[in-house]
């Protein structure tokens, strides 16, 4: 790859500007064995079902396609575009045998764009006089909760604790993998089919969860994910120039703090992890105009969590990957100047299922950085843990609930999404949103509850 | 190299490969480009008098899609040369002196026997080495012209015989497939005097209709027709009349073959089936004349590997093995046989044999592969041309005696 200027810097395998056109949609329709038990419709944990939008593509019935994507997911744009469709519908698609599978994410992507661009809304709102059902979070899983409730007749309020709904996919995933306009766009079509969003509204101000029921909500979902970052917490962590990915991320993608690009414009920076979220971070900082980006990750790369193209599309962007890294202390005045490092090594297999690392003795050596980012795990907000004594809670400091019935230890409460099941993808938040959808709806009509 | 040459009425043509009357051979700047891409000769767009105005409608032409293929089918409106004639008797004469080893075929057409006679005597006289009568465009806006004469099979014989009277030079007809026999008109130009036959002209056709105006297309300013389609998608059609004309033992008259032809396959087949010059239009539409490269080098290794030492011993090679349908032996039957291990799965074997075929194939959910009773098997092979994998599904004769088994209803 060629040397490049901080102006001409150009930004390979942008998913927002290669989209299909109509024409390359039906070609790439085309290609398409229409399988008789398409094992792609079996690839998606949300139910997604490429096999029929596929084949209605492929004979021309566009807009029975964008029904069939939208009926079963109001989030088809933003899965389209940010799922990891190789590890899910694709590397089931068996024209992968032949040469490779159809790119159906694209395909997907596409079909929504073009029901926004003829404008065809295929969902339409239906009059909402059952029970209220109160949300906890307006990420995927609530919001797709909401819409899947509202359009069997439930009343459905969404509160959301930041100042605008899509939680991931508004605060973390940065703008450059997922457009906000087309995410908004999703958002405003669940909120037209009835839902009501009600944002700047934590749990605390709804008197917990006692208090939404007392309001006369017949049942609530809880989904309101894991935003509390891990942190290192090592040795100079409280100095300047030392923050955590989700503080990151969320001040880039709301411009509330607008001010990081003269901040790093030419300075070194540093992000500690090697998940989705690290590769977020570090792109993120290559487009604040940072000079150079370093990766600093424990393992190896094989062991890196992040997707193999996120991964490939760093290193082609120009982002150093620093591997066997242990950071052990930040290094600085009151403002970072270098992060202490030891050389790692790799022993046995881990619990995760991952050879761990072992650090090498008296490999220290700096890294100078005028910032440090750590993108490690996020978990729950302990206060929530604290103030809802009365939920089951796991080990992990997760929501218990039951398999598949995403009911919590509490009568009428049910959970899903991130706070549920762990740090998961958007397909597997909008999975849980359908499916305690159902799971309300059962408990609300008497069928499945307790 | 092979030679590639061959007799066509008496006239050598360096390979079988021409360019058709078309837009593709409107004028000499054109032809002396394809020329020296390496076609052999060429139909020169059709001539008429100065007496009729010739006007294109706008636009020209329509494709037919299908899938992600382009221009499987083309339709047109395109109507004769449009330039004067001196013009086109000018080209003629430049072409002639700068390629004296290629063959340049008039393509005529006159309103009346005295414009018929005027127009192959200029042909004649500016060098040309063929005439070719235009019996055939299916769509002239002209009356009593093209198709109508190719249809009208006393006019046809009556034209012919004028350009018989007049010239000197041979003369082939170019019939329309706009009827039911074409031995019958080929017949008629025979009579005539004609020298050749050539074959075939476009086929009348609508390609589409726009769905927001309900016009089709090409919408000329709001209006449609019925006219002349070309392209790969008609080769099936031609081949057919050309073997039903070289079969004919009262025609027999050399033909030159058009048709849908795109590579040296079409070209071989069409010379297969008896003709001895083949002609190319909507190839060139689509790819530009330098497809002939391929034709030509592709014929040539064809021969090589097959023993041919002339085109000559190609033309009608195939016709022997183009029988009637009651000449069947249906004593013996097949099936067909699956190599499972290159199988991926996708399942449409299984659905066009429940839905279109014997129902002998019933599906492996758990494995996701088909299981074959070749007990039922109708050996229609429409599971053959569906499955992706080449050369997995194939035919197998049956030992004899083994009878097919008719599904029974799962209740009755």
């Amino acid at each position: 790859m060629e040397l490049q200027t901080k102006e001409k810097k150009v930004f390979l395998e942008n998913p927002m500007e290669k989209n299909f056109d109509l024409t390359l949609a039906v070609e790439e329709a085309s290609r398409c064995l229409l399988c008789f038990d398409p094992p792609c419709s079996q690839g998606c944990p949300a139910g997604t079902d490429p096999g029929t939008f596929i084949r209605k593509l492929r004979f021309r019935n566009i807009k029975g396609a964008i029904r069939t994507i939208k009926e079963n997911n109001s989030f088809g744009w933003t899965c389209g575009t940010v799922c990891p469709t190789e590890r899910l519908c694709e590397l089931a698609c068996s024209r992968t045998e032949i040469d490779k599978p159809i790119q159906i994410g694209k395909i997907q992507g596409f079909l929504v764009e073009h029901s926004w661009e003829i404008g065809f809304a295929p969902l339409k709102k239906v009059s909402a006089d059952k029970d209220k059902v109160a949300i906890v979070g307006g990420g995927p899983a609530g919001l797709t909760c909401g819409r899947e409730l509202v359009r069997k007749g439930y009343q459905v309020t969404v509160f959301e604790k930041k100042k605008g709904p899509g939680g991931n996919l508004r605060f973390a995933i940065p703008d450059f993998r997922l457009n906000q306009e087309r995410v908004d766009r999703e958002i405003s079509e669940i909120k037209s089919l009835g839902v009501e969003i009600k944002v700047n509204t934590d749990l605390e101000a709804l008197g917990g969860i006692s208090g939404i029921m007392k309001d006369g909500y017949k049942a609530v979902f809880l989904a309101p994910g894991l935003w509390r970052p891990i942190r290192l917490g090592i040795h100079g962590s409280d100095m300047e120039g030392v923050l955590s990915a989700t503080e990151f991320l969320e001040a880039v993608r709301t411009g509330q703090e607008s001010g990081f690009k003269e901040k790093m414009g030419g300075k070194t920076v540093v992000v500690v992890g090697g998940g989705s979220v690290a590769m977020d971070a570090a792109e993120t900082a290559l487009r604040q105009n940072a000079q150079d980006v370093y990766i600093i990750y424990r393992r190896s790369y094989e062991q890196m969590p992040a997707d193999e193209r996120e991964k490939i599309q760093a290193l082609q962007n120009g982002i150093h990957f620093q591997i066997l890294t242990q950071p052990i202390e930040y290094v600085g005045e009151s403002r970072l100047n270098a992060i202490k490092c030891k050389r790692t090594r790799l022993g046995g297999v881990d619990e995760s299922g991952r050879r761990s690392p072992y650090e090498i003795d008296d490999s220290e050596f700096n890294i100078e950085a005028d910032f440090a980012i750590e993108a490690l795990a996020t978990e729950i907000d302990p206060s929530l843990v604290r103030k809802e004594v009365d939920l089951k809670w796991t080990g992990n400091g997760l929501i218990q609930i039951s398999d598949e019935k995403y009911s919590t230890s509490w009568p009428g409460v049910f959970a899903g999404g991130d706070v549920a099941r762990g740090p998961a993808l958007v397909v597997e938040a909008v999975a849980d949103g359908k499916g305690a959808a159902q799971a309300i709806t059962d408990y609300l009509e008497g069928k499945g509850g307790r | 190299m092979k030679d590639l040459s061959i007799d066509f009425c008496g006239i050598r043509f360096k390979n079988p490969f021409m360019l058709s009357s078309s837009p593709i051979s409107n004028c000499a700047e054109m032809i002396a480009r394809a020329f020296d891409a390496g076609w052999g000769g060429v139909a020169f767009k059709t001539l008429a008098t100065q007496a009729t105005k010739i006007i294109h409608p706008s636009p020209r032409l329509h494709n037919y899609n299908y899938g992600p293929s382009r221009v499987i089918g083309l339709q047109n409106v395109e109507m004769i040369s449009d330039r004067p004639l001196e013009h086109n008797i000018r080209d003629i004469s430049w072409l002639k002196k700068n390629y004296p080893e290629h063959r340049i075929v008039a393509s005529i057409m006159g309103f009346s026997n005295e414009e018929w006679k005027e127009l192959a005597k200029a042909a004649e006289g500016a060098g040309s080495d063929m005439l070719e009568l235009n019996f055939s465009c299916p769509h002239m806006s002209v009356e009593g012209s093209g198709s109508k004469v190719g249809q009208a099979f006393d006019l046809l014989e009556k034209f012919t015989e004028t350009v018989k009277n007049a010239t000197t030079i041979p003369v082939m007809a170019k019939m329309t497939p706009n009827i039911t026999d074409m031995n019958e008109p080929a017949m008629y130009a025979k009579q005539g005097g004609a020298d050749a036959i050539s074959a075939i002209n476009t086929i009348g056709a609508i390609t589409e209709i726009g769905l927001d105006d309900l016009i089709p297309r090409p919408s000329v300013f709001g209006k449609g027709a019925v006219s002349g389609y070309s392209g790969p998608c008609v080769k099936p059609v031609a081949l057919r009349f050309m073997a039903e004309m070289a079969q004919n033992p009262e025609l027999g008259l050399p033909i030159s073959g058009i048709g849908g032809i795109e590579t040296w396959i079409d070209a071989l087949e069409f010379l297969l089936l008896g003709a001895s010059t083949i002609q190319v239009t909507t190839g060139v539409i689509h790819y530009g004349y330098r497809i002939v490269e391929d034709m030509i080098e592709g014929l040539s290794d064809y021969m090589e590997e097959k023993g041919f030492n002339s085109v000559e011993e190609i033309v009608g090679a195939a016709l022997r093995n183009v029988h009637h349908t009651d000449e069947f032996d249906l004593e013996r039957q097949g099936f067909v046989e699956y190599d499972l291990d290159r199988c991926i799965g996708c399942g449409q074997c299984y659905m066009v044999c429940q839905d279109a075929g014997g129902q002998a194939i019933t599906w492996d959910y758990e494995k996701r592969r088909p299981v074959m009773d070749e007990d039922r098997c109708l050996s229609c092979m429409a599971c053959s041309f569906i499955c992706p994998v080449d050369g997995l599904i194939r035919y197998k004769e049956a030992p004899k005696g083994w009878v097919r088994h008719d599904p029974e209803p799962k209740e009755i």
